[in-house]
């Protein structure tokens, strides 16, 4: 026996208490000692990159040939972040299991023992999950724009003038090109990382609500893939109102660098606006986890 | 000092405890004993705030847990061994707790080195045994150097070397004047171990005293006599108010006599003596006793 368990001696107990900035580092040490987050993070970057390289190609292949209404809903930017369709289910994957693995393997009582502030708890997990998916999906953002406008450019693309319409995209020879200079093209971009940042923080919410993986990650996959299609299914009226809000909606609002029509005939909101639904949807789930998983037993 | 007052819990329509109220001192190891099911591990999880109790309050010096200023630097807890993320290292597991109260990396080396799994720090805790599981929970618990320690089943998984090493570790903590609260089904445990009891069966409080005490004031003297005339013997004993029992094996057991006086009164019967042994009841004895009615889940009375 050491004399680091000598209990005769006065024990030093630091002023202040425990709370976000002890459980910020604890949160990270976490994150970063398991596999799963450097597989997932690698696949948002991979799958998002991967797509901006195939799609852009296909819509520039066929620009002349396609439907006129594809040529005026073309953006190019939004056409370079395709690949987030893919990625955001590996953010969900990714924000849920941040807290359902801690469900699955037993290990919140293990943390709870240690630190029983709840609701601080949940907080610096939403911090280091929120920081982590931003930064990756920023660089992942930019760099997929970058690839993407290479292929845009490869197949003749050019970029329009700053005045042009849409009609001069309609009547564009090749599928033109956005620059990154360009008035709200970067900051489309950037929006379009915040996006899944979001999303990861929803799905932790989820997550935090359902404790279970698999649950969380069916409601997620409902929530991008199956609701959006449930809702196409139900008459205009009820329909288009809906339509602009749900999550992935708002995605390709978000990443957009202006109000189009989409596939479904309904319009996207304005990118700000919708970022701010998105937000104000991940803090009503996120107040709603915290509020349940202070109250149950853990 | 940690006191439970009128502690309740009700799952369901299941009371999991019982308006329990115990005191758990410091100095000394309080084993905290029932059998399966009793409601030892909600107890102890109602103490660390993971449940929330039914009513009732339980307090840690005074405080309630949720309320310490450095949980960890007060209480270190052992709950579930395999609580753990597989596939995260020792170390990192044992850092990211040590984080949580501002505990230093280099505190996360000593604890892996008083419990012995230094060499194994970097491997993925999903490929630990039991009982390496066991050690890593402890060293968890010894993390903050905390004042009170609660570990539930510690010994469970280990070896016997394990078991021993967990039994000096308990009794050198409390040695150094900390509070330890441990929770065991098993009584040779407790009567190696422990010095106080707190046992509960059902959920509710069966005794709450020091282990001689417990089995002296729950034992009945019994001395087992042998004699070839075990009849005129028996006959004797009972007039002088003591109850026999036949043994199959020819002998009887007797209480309310000590084998002094039994000595004496076979004399005068003209018995002979060829066994006259007084017994010690077990802890073990005892529990078995106390709890019969309580456990929750009976193994069933077929003979075998």
């Amino acid at each position: 026996m050491t004399t680091t368990l000598d209990g005769t001696k006065p024990r030093t107990i630091p002023s202040g208490r425990s709370g976000f900035p002890q459980l910020v580092r604890s949160e990270w040490t976490k994150l970063r000692s398991v596999r799963s987050t450097w597989i997932c993070l690698f696949l948002i970057f991979f799958l998002t990159v991967l797509f901006a390289w195939i799609f852009p190609a296909a819509i520039a292949s066929h620009w002349t040939t396609g439907k006129a209404s594809d040529r005026l809903n073309f953006d190019p930017v939004s056409t370079t972040q395709i690949g987030v369709i893919f990625s955001q289910l590996v953010v969900g994957v990714f924000g849920a299991l941040a807290i359902t693995s801690e469900y699955s393997t037993g290990s919140i009582r293990t943390t709870l023992a240690a630190i029983p502030r709840r609701s601080t708890l949940i907080a610096a997990k939403s911090f280091i999950v929120f920081v982590l998916v931003f930064i990756v999906s920023e660089i992942t953002a930019f760099i997929a724009f970058f690839v993407g406008s290479a292929v845009l450019k490869s197949y003749g693309g050019k970029e329009l003038p700053a005045n042009s319409t849409l009609l001069d995209q309609l009547r564009s020879p090749h599928a033109p090109v956005a620059s990154i200079s360009q008035h709200g093209v970067a900051i489309a971009i950037f929006r379009g990382g915040l996006y899944l940042a979001l999303i990861a923080l929803i799905a932790l919410a989820i997550g935090l609500l359902l404790r279970h993986s698999a649950g969380a990650i069916s409601v997620i996959v409902g929530l991008v893939f199956v609701v959006p299609l449930l809702i196409q299914a139900l008459p205009n009226s009820i329909s288009k109102p809906i339509q602009p809000k749900l999550p992935s909606n708002l995605g390709a609002a978000m990443s957009s660098t202006r109000a189009r029509v989409t596939d479904f005939g309904g319009s996207l909101l304005h990118p700000w606006p919708a970022a701010l639904l998105l937000a104000v949807y991940a803090a009503v789930l996120l107040g709603l986890g915290i509020w349940a998983f202070v109250r149950r037993d853990a | 000092m940690i006191e439970a007052r009128s502690l309740s819990k009700t799952y369901g329509s299941t009371k999991a405890v019982d308006d329990l109220s115990f005191d758990v001192d410091s100095g000394v190891v309080t084993g905290f004993l029932g059998p399966n099911g009793a409601g030892k591990s909600t107890t102890l999880r109602m103490i660390l705030g993971l449940d929330r109790p039914t009513s009732g309050t339980v307090t840690i010096d005074g405080k309630s847990f949720r309320d310490l200023r450095w949980p960890l630097r007060e209480v270190g807890a052992l709950l579930e061994a395999k609580a753990v993320h597989p596939g995260r290292s020792a170390r990192n597991h044992l850092l990211s707790l040590a984080q949580t109260n501002a505990i230093s990396p280099k505190r996360v080396d000593e604890v892996l080195d008083i419990v012995g799994l230094s060499a194994v720090a970097k491997r993925k805790v999903g490929k630990f045994s039991l009982g390496m599981s066991q050690r890593l929970g402890i060293a968890g618990a010894l993390l903050g150097d905390p004042g009170v320690l609660l570990f539930d089943e510690p010994i469970n998984g280990l070896d016997p070397e394990g078991i021993l090493w967990v039994r000096t570790l308990l009794r050198s903590l409390a040695d150094d004047g900390r509070t330890i609260f441990f929770s065991s089904h098993l009584m040779s445990e407790m009567a190696q171990t422990a010095t106080n009891l707190v046992v509960i069966g059902r959920g509710q409080l069966i005794a709450d005293t020091s282990v001689d005490d417990f089995i002296a004031s729950n034992t009945e003297a019994t001395v087992l006599v042998r004699s070839p005339q075990a009849g005129e013997l028996a006959s004797a004993l009972a007039a002088a108010g003591g109850l026999t029992q036949d043994q199959p094996d020819g002998s009887m057991l007797v209480t309310k006599l000590d084998a002094t006086t039994i000595g004496d009164l076979a004399l005068r019967a003209g018995a002979a003596i060829h066994e006259l042994t007084p017994q010690s009841a077990s802890l073990e004895d005892v529990f078995m006793e106390l709890t019969a009615d309580s456990a929750e889940f009976h193994a069933g009375n077929q003979a075998t």
